[in-house]
């Protein structure tokens, strides 16, 4: 190869070399790591595909349920930069709420038998219906009171919305006590469907919240790019002074969103406490779970909401059936090694973009 | 506008002085009281409860704490009004509907009785913080609680240095915290977790013919114990346990676990814990089926609360517990119109291990300071002499202490049944009592074997416990 | 400029200080055991871990919510290493898990450092409360290294013997490590490395033009941050006498964290007055019947208030008055002293949270 010519065109030679060898190290170990649990997770599910199917249906829909909190903090932090630490605990109030209300409607029945559920569909919606909304508005207040006033100041604002998730969560377990109980599915959702080209049975509502997932991520797409207001949304993530400038009520905009993410919230606090259940250790573990998925995902990106959801939702389930016998207490070590992974290569998750 | 620098400076000074004056006052007050300083402090010499031999009237500090905070809150109502109701029921008066509020005008042996409020968190952290206020800085005579399985191994550690006040067990129940522990002031007026279960592996060898079982269990202390009583009696009779699945405390998602056990196992023992118990069922139901001919459960599966969340999923299922609600012997139906007209709002829970535990402990302090006549001389070595040897006759059958100051007491063997009193839940039906079941389950356990974990008790053929079909019961 | 008001003015800020230690010297002789254990020697170590957090916040501009993580690992690894009831079966001198332990907390920190160290303000924030979090429940899961039930009657060094009978030792040690912590941070300060951490925080692209490390600065921070919590780790191990996942939940990384900001997150001094406020309201709410159970409520609400109206904490406020002082002194607004020379005017040019 001629001087000129291999000057000339940059090739994958030269290409390796312009890369610092501490990266290129990075890369390589990271290459490493997938493939090899992509092998052992091969060979587990050639092993007994029964299971597989199964723990990856686990896995799906637990995606998908992360997936629908997540994207509320993710909208809230993209737009106006305010990491809300409350966000756990709305999904808990939301979900003790639902609770309540339910429990007055159906007299008490439903909660109480759920092998053989007395909810109406109604019983089930009005509870839904109602929490988001409530939930929602405290998030709005929270907005309004606390936040407006300081935006750019982001620790401070992390601090303030640390106390209240304090307080909410100090409330809420002085109201609602401390056992954890279960919303009840309405009658008119079957408890278990049979999976096609097999003799298995899946839980019904796990389904349907994964497909609410899928729904929620599609309007949410949606609205980002299609309605002026997400046209706004976007605008005033890439330049908020701007964006006031041109005379738009950026305020409102702030407002709205707030509201949505802690919708969305609660929404991700009923579908929780439908399909698993409702309990106060849930502020911890579900911020946790929206901290993970957006750092995995980027700050402020959807489509990184729906991967992170993902990538956490299989590693949960997978990493609890297929560690070796004896070692699935250290399940929580895959997930904090997933983190390493995706930090190595990518600091600021997979879609990020610098602030 | 200006004085002169010299009086504006002294008036300055002044200013501070005064400030950090008053700041090094209200920080001295709230430290309590200059003790003479060589760090002797003596939380039970200087109360009442007659140092001096039979000072009558002396009055008594009891401080009683369950949990507040944490998984458990909601039984601290169930808790207090077991505590309390042995003093209502020698003249005592309720506060208000609320137990927690305490009592008025107690009396134990002509001792006035003044009730300390304490409470914790289920962390053994929180748990001997506690015991430490109330023991140190309360200066209560006599303490009560706590309340979950890892707080009471810490409390009893710590009722060692404290030799002169004496620890009554609230419900607390790993087996380690008297098997182990053995602290010489610590009584524990109740079976542990271990104990609870006597009766199941002889149920689920020989009647319901199990050979192969799996057992699933919270990975923390207390199912430890409930799966080790399981599987000592299960496997001493020649059963096999050929798995057990220990999901992460605090998860709750149980699909990938229930997924992993084997579709063609005789059956299983279920030792999940409070919160876990109600997602397990109900998950377990959507991905296998009906729980009630595969499964038999630990505690939680028969306290009212977790019955009333279960319902007719669990209808059928065998479980075992030291309580039996459908009791009707005397004692019991007495016991119960006494909570009834007590505290209303707690009738019916009278069999809630929350209630008879703490009910249990404080009528044993009553008996035995009854006994002495309330003489706490001398690190109350009377009381804890009359509390090592008391028959304590309570509503569900006698309870006696072992070397260790543990109970002996009757097991009830239970299947939850439909619904026969009409309030929507779940009734249970005491298919037997095991007489006076003890702590080591025949050998099986003691100080020396090593404590209940993820792989201990193994799983061996050995001498079955005496209330067995093949160990001579019945 | 009136050098007898500044030396005033430096006398007003650090009187109160140094009663407060000469106080705190005699203390056996003033308070019970009982306070002086459960009230001040958990203040004091309390303090050791929001030093670590405001030594991160303030000089390097590193806000983390993992000191108390860190600190757990230090103080499980020394538990385990020694003869206690839970854990491992290991049985080593108590100095040298001691020593271990520091090495496995210092270890930690370096490795998370690492891995956040191009994550900056609020994002590096996120990563350590999710690593925290993930910590406590490691320790919850893993049983043989811990569970649920912890690691009880955990042996410790002769000197510290038993901190129920003889608190005194332990209150000795306690102190002694929070003034070398305090004295230390202050030297650092002043140190090439310690005004390279300054730098960064101040603005790390001038200091990457300028040709530092950044990143490495920013991970040896870290770990020396790691060092100061695991201090706090060990000696929180020996004043419980056992270790739990409890011991280091979210709650009680949030309790750090409110103690920073109570005390003044960006002066050193506010680790130690945030911590006596916090153990002082503690003990002190307890007894009360009307608050008892809601505590956290009442943390949570005076923390919102220090939030909303004086983001100095306590310590700014100290400062406010300080200044109003020192004005009055020399009869009009002091011209503010310049150069190395301003130590408090140093904590004074707090950067902005953002």
């Amino acid at each position: 190869m001629s001087e000129a010519a291999s000057a000339a065109a940059p090739d994958w030679r030269s290409r390796l070399v312009a890369v610092p060898a501490g990266t290129l190290a990075l890369r390589a170990a990271v290459t490493v790591v997938v493939a090899f649990v992509a092998v052992w997770v091969a060979y587990k599910a050639y092993g007994d595909p029964r299971t597989f199917v199964i723990v990856g249906l686990n896995g799906l829909t637990l995606a998908g349920l992360y997936f629908v909190v997540a994207s509320g903090f993710t909208l809230i932090f993209g737009l106006m930069r305010v990491v809300n630490m409350a966000h756990g605990s709305l999904y808990m109030l939301a979900g003790f709420f639902a609770l309540e209300l339910q429990t007055t409607l159906t007299g008490g029945e439903a909660t109480s038998a759920f092998g053989s559920s007395q909810a109406g569909l109604g019983d089930w919606i009005i509870p839904l219906v109602v929490a988001c909304l409530a939930v929602g508005l405290i998030g709005l207040v929270m907005q309004q009171l606390f936040l407006r006033w300081n935006q750019g100041q982001e620790l401070r604002q992390a601090l303030i919305t640390i106390a209240i998730g304090i307080i909410i969560a100090d409330q809420t377990l002085a109201h609602f006590g401390g056992i954890a109980e279960s919303l009840a599915a309405p009658d008119a959702f079957p408890e278990s469907v049979h999976l096609p080209f097999s003799d298995l049975t899946y839980p019904f509502f796990r389904i349907f919240v994964l497909l609410v997932a899928v729904a929620v991520g599609l309007a949410l797409w949606a609205m980002i790019q299609r309605t002026r207001f997400g046209m706004i949304v976007r605008a005033g993530v890439d330049d908020r002074q701007m964006v006031s400038a041109l005379g738009i009520n950026i305020q409102l905009v702030f407002a709205s969103a707030f509201f949505l993410g802690a919708m969305l919230a609660g929404l991700g606090g009923v579908l929780g406490g439908t399909m698993i259940s409702v309990d106060k250790a849930n502020d911890t573990q579900y911020l946790l779970i929206s901290l993970i998925v957006v750092i995995i995902g980027g700050m402020g990106s959807l489509a990184g909401a729906a991967l992170g959801a993902l990538a956490l939702g299989l590693v949960d389930s997978f990493g609890d059936v297929y560690l070796p016998a004896g070692y699935t207490n250290y399940s929580i070590l895959l997930i904090f090694g997933l983190l390493v992974l995706v930090l190595a290569v990518r600091p600021l998750g997979l879609f990020g973009r610098p602030a | 506008m200006r004085g002169t620098t010299e009086g504006r400076r002294a008036r300055l000074w002044a200013l501070l002085a005064v400030l950090v004056l008053v700041i090094g006052a209200t920080v001295a007050a709230c430290g309590g009281d200059d003790d003479g300083g060589d760090g002797e402090a003596t939380p039970t010499t200087d109360t009442g409860g007659g140092t001096d031999g039979e000072a009558t009237g002396e009055p008594i500090k009891i401080g009683v704490f369950a949990n507040n905070e944490g998984a458990f809150a909601p039984f601290e109502g169930q808790t207090w009004g077991g505590a309390m109701l042995p003093l209502i029921n020698r003249g005592a008066t309720p506060v208000s509907g609320d137990p927690t509020d305490g009592v008025e005008n107690a009396t134990i042996a002509g001792h006035p009785i003044e009730i300390v409020y304490g409470g914790s968190d289920s962390t053994p952290d929180k748990a001997v913080e506690e015991a430490r206020r109330l023991v140190e800085q309360e200066q209560v005579d006599i303490l009560v609680g706590p309340l979950s399985g890892s707080e009471g191994i810490a409390v009893a550690n710590y009722s060692k240095e404290q030799p002169g006040v004496t620890f009554v067990n609230g419900i607390s129940g790993a087996q380690d915290t008297t098997l182990k522990v053995r602290s010489p002031n610590f009584f524990r007026f109740h079976n542990d977790g271990t104990q609870w279960t006597a009766g199941l592996g002889d149920y689920a060898y020989n009647e319901l013919g199990w050979r192969n079982v799996v057992t699933i269990g919270d990975d923390y202390d207390f199912p430890y114990s409930q799966i080790a009583g399981f599987v000592a009696e299960f496997c001493s009779l020649g059963g096999n346990v050929t798995e057990r699945l220990w999901p992460p405390l605090g998860e709750e998602d149980y699909s990938s676990y229930i997924t992993q056990i084997p579709e063609d196992v005789d059956g299983f023992f279920m030792g999940v814990g409070g919160t876990g118990t109600v997602a397990f069922v109900k998950q377990y139901g959507q991905l296998r089926g009906n729980l009630a001919d595969k499964i038999m459960g630990g505690i939680f599966m028969t306290d009212p609360v977790i019955l009333e969340e279960l319902g007719d999923q669990v209808v059928g299922v065998v479980t075992a517990g030291m309580t039996a609600g459908d009791s009707q012997e005397p004692a019991y139906l007495e016991y119960t119109s006494q909570i009834e007209s007590a505290y209303p709002e707690l009738a019916g829970t009278g069999s809630s291990v929350f209630f008879y535990g703490y009910y249990t402990a404080m009528e044993a302090i009553a008996q035995a300071l009854e006994q002495v006549e309330g003489d706490l001389s001398d690190d109350h070595t009377a009381l804890n002499d009359a509390l090592a040897n008391l028959e304590l006759d309570a509503p569900l059958g006698t309870i006696r202490l072992d070397e260790n100051r543990q109970a002996i007491m009757d097991n009830f063997l239970q299947q939850i049944v439909e619904d026969q009193t009409g309030d929507g839940v779940p009734d249970v039906q005491t298919l037997k009592t095991i007489p006076e079941v003890d702590q080591t389950f025949a050998g099986a356990f003691s100080p020396e074997t090593p404590s209940p974990d993820r792989t201990n008790p193994p799983c061996e053929k050995g001498t079955p416990p005496p209330w067995t079909e093949q160990g001579g019961g019945g | 400029m009136n050098r007898s008001a500044l030396t005033m003015e430096r006398l007003f800020w650090w009187g109160p200080g140094i009663l407060f230690a000469l106080i705190l010297l005699v203390a056996p002789l003033l308070f019970t055991d009982f306070y002086l254990s459960q009230v001040i020697t958990k203040a004091l170590w309390l303090g050791i871990a929001a030093a670590s957090l405001i030594f991160l916040a303030a000089y390097v501009g590193m806000v983390s919510l993992g000191q108390v993580a860190l600190y757990g690992i230090a103080g499980f690894t020394m538990a385990n290493l020694v003869e206690a009831d839970g854990g491992s079966p290991i049985a080593w001198n108590p100095w040298l898990a001691t020593g271990v332990g520091i090495l496995a907390a210092v270890g930690a920190g370096l490795f998370i450092g690492a891995i956040a160290s191009r994550s900056y303000g609020i994002y590096f924030l996120m990563i350590t409360l999710a690593v925290g979090v993930l910590t406590f429940y490691f320790f919850a899961q893993v049983t043989q290294l811990s569970g649920f039930g912890g690691v009880n009657n955990v042996t410790r060094p002769g000197i510290v013997s038993n901190p129920v009978t003889d608190p005194q030792n332990l209150f000795y040690i306690a102190l002694g490590v929070s003034a070398v912590v305090f004295l230390f941070v202050r030297y650092l300060a002043r140190t090439p490395f310690g005004l390279a951490l300054q730098g960064v925080r101040d603005d790390p692209s001038r200091m990457r033009a300028l040709g530092y490390n950044v990143p490495l600065l920013r991970m040896l921070a870290f770990g020396l941050g790691a060092l100061i919590a695991s201090f706090a780790g060990i000696i929180s191990v020996w004043w419980n006498t056992r270790i739990s996942p409890g011991s280091i939940d979210l709650s009680r990384t949030i309790d750090v964290l409110v103690i920073a900001v109570i005390g003044g997150l960006y002066r050193l001094e506010g680790a130690w007055v945030g911590a006596f406020v916090f153990a002082a309201l503690d003990n002190w709410t307890r007894g009360l019947d009307i608050v008892g159970q809601r505590f956290n409520t009442v943390i949570g609400a005076i923390f919102l208030a220090i939030v909303l109206l004086s983001p100095g904490g306590l310590m700014g406020i100290w400062q406010t008055i300080v200044d109003f002082f020192g004005r009055q002194l020399s009869g009009g607004p002091p011209a503010r002293p310049t150069g190395a020379a301003g130590e408090a005017q140093h904590a004074t040019d707090s950067p902005q949270p953002s």
